[in-house]
């Protein structure tokens, strides 16, 4: 019994010690899914500088929302907190206070802005095909230019979606791929003849490949998505105006570069 | 069914088990937790709810203080088990979940804590419908038995007809524990991290959610499958001693 107390007595210690090297800071409570690649997804390791323990269960939360938290919280000087809840329960869990922001890849679409504010968004994607050089599709100006064109895209992303196929009229849909160096392959050896990405994508394959471009198109040729659709912000419960404030002058730090350089570095980390 | 055939099927798996293996022995722990005290906690709470609606109005000897409080208590006790009974668990969690945490007074309210009470609850009324059968189903004769030989009408009831009730529910009570293992798994709307929602989790990274669903389908047959055993071993031995 007298051993079983010390163990007991040596257990509670060790916590106490480790809870004196514990940040002190107030925290910053962040809800996300820990379940939405390449925005946020759980890790069992610490795999990256930016990966953070999620509160209440074991794993490491990493991504595009994570380094985009942790930014916030370092320039707010708060401790960052993860939680992971389930997307149903994220608006609900600010609004009675269980955390401090969202940041979950979520748009900033009218009807949630009924319940929650939002900051300005911290990421835009925006939607490019890439081709090949010496492809007839190279000179597209119009996404209508691409009728019986074999075109693919990233596997789960917004990319392979049927609205966004719809609006390829005539195009041929190839079954997505896992993996953008896969994708690349596809393409460079005409088996696709278009990859529709996300723009850091875009710059990173087409910035490692001179046989590859990305077609942007002007206003009205391009995808019909709304631009609310397109945006990602962080939610925080309504009314909290000083919080707004502060991490709005905090996201207009972040330039596109960063921002860009940002979500590659989380899609590498995700395909690794 | 190709996507389960192919040689990938099998190596997601493999990475999946390799690199999450301790996220997905959490979530197993949490829904063996939330079965456990769900069926042991709801077998005691509903002894007491089954007693109180076992109560009968005596129309001649009740004055009328006493029918009012036991007419209440039985609308009460009854309401209960046909609220939980008749409402998903799903729903109830939601209610339940977010809008005690909604009120602000327990600290110590977070998923899990109330994952143990809404299941804890839920099996309650289960449980108490089941253990209301079984009493019912003892021969009356046992009871003027009892009262015959000098017994009031409670010690009959507690030590004659309760132990009978009880042990031909053991059953029944058993297959409750089944069902509670797989149930839990709709605990995972308010962020249980159970078995379902480490999988889910586990399979974040990489979307290969068939692959991570049919770890968590393996696994939960598994246990349904060995309680089930458990439960048939169980209902042999009670058979041996049946009266």
């Amino acid at each position: 019994m007298k051993k079983v107390l010390l163990l007991l007595s040596l257990f509670v210690l060790s916590f106490a010690l480790i809870g004196c090297e514990q940040d002190t800071r107030e925290e910053l409570i962040v809800g996300m899914e820990a379940d939405y690649a390449p925005f946020n997804w759980m890790e069992m390791k610490k795999t990256s500088e930016y990966a953070t323990k999620i509160s209440g269960q074991p794993g490491y939360a990493d991504g595009y929302d994570v380094v985009i938290a942790k930014y916030i919280a370092d320039n707010l000087n708060r401790k960052l907190v993860i939680k992971a809840i389930e997307w149903d329960g994220l608006i609900i869990s600010l609004q009675n206070g269980d955390i401090d922001l969202i940041v979950a890849g979520m748009s900033p679409t009218s009807e949630r802005a009924l319940e929650v504010d939002f900051s300005t968004p911290y990421y835009l994607s925006e939607n490019v095909i890439i081709v090949r050089i010496d492809s007839p599709y190279a000179n597209a100006t119009s996404i209508n230019d691409f009728g019986e064109a074999k075109v693919i895209a990233q596997k789960d992303t917004i990319q392979d979606d049927d609205e966004i196929y719809e609006q390829l009229v005539g195009s041929i849909r190839q079954t997505p791929l896992e993996s953008y160096a896969a994708i690349t392959q596809s393409l460079l050896s005409g088996v696709s003849d278009a990859f529709l990405a996300e723009m850091p994508v875009a710059k990173a394959v087409t910035g490692s490949n001179d046989k590859l471009i990305y077609l942007t198109f002007e206003e009205g040729n391009g995808f019909d998505i709304l631009e609310e659709n397109l945006q990602i912000a962080v939610a925080l419960r309504k009314g909290n105006t000083d919080l707004v404030d502060e991490i709005n002058a905090i996201i207009a730090t972040i330039t596109n570069e960063q921002k860009e350089q940002w979500m590659l570095g989380a899609l590498e980390r995700q395909s690794n | 069914m190709f996507i389960i055939l192919s040689n990938s099927f099998f190596n997601k798996i493999a990475y999946l088990l390799e690199n999450y293996y301790s996220i997905i022995l959490y979530g197993l722990g949490i829904t063996f937790l939330l079965s456990i005290v769900g069926t042991v906690g709801g077998f005691i709470l509903s002894l007491s709810l089954t007693e109180i609606r076992l109560l009968k109005v005596d129309k001649k000897r009740d004055n009328r203080s006493v029918k009012m409080l036991k007419r209440s208590s039985l609308f009460v006790s009854n309401s209960y088990v046909t609220l939980m009974r008749g409402t998903p668990m799903i729903v109830q969690s939601m209610i339940i979940y977010y809008g005690i945490a909604g009120l602000k007074i327990f600290p110590w309210w977070n998923p899990l804590t109330a994952g143990l009470i809404i299941v804890t609850f839920n099996t309650t009324a289960y449980i108490s419908e089941i253990l209301r059968g079984g009493v019912e189903s003892i021969n009356v004769g046992q009871m003027e038995a009892g009262r015959t030989l000098g017994l009031t009408k409670r010690q009959t009831m507690r030590k004659i007809i309760w132990p009978q009730a009880i042990k031909n529910s053991l059953p029944a009570i058993g297959n409750e524990f089944v069902v509670n293992l797989k149930d839990t798994s709709v605990l995972s709307v308010i962020s249980v991290v159970d078995l379902f929602f480490a999988v889910k989790q586990a399979a974040g990274k990489t979307y290969a959610y068939v692959e991570a669903f049919t770890i968590a389908a393996v696994i939960y047959l598994i246990l349904t499958v060995s309680a089930n055993f458990f439960i048939k071993h169980l209902e042999r031995k009670v058979g041996q001693v049946q009266v």
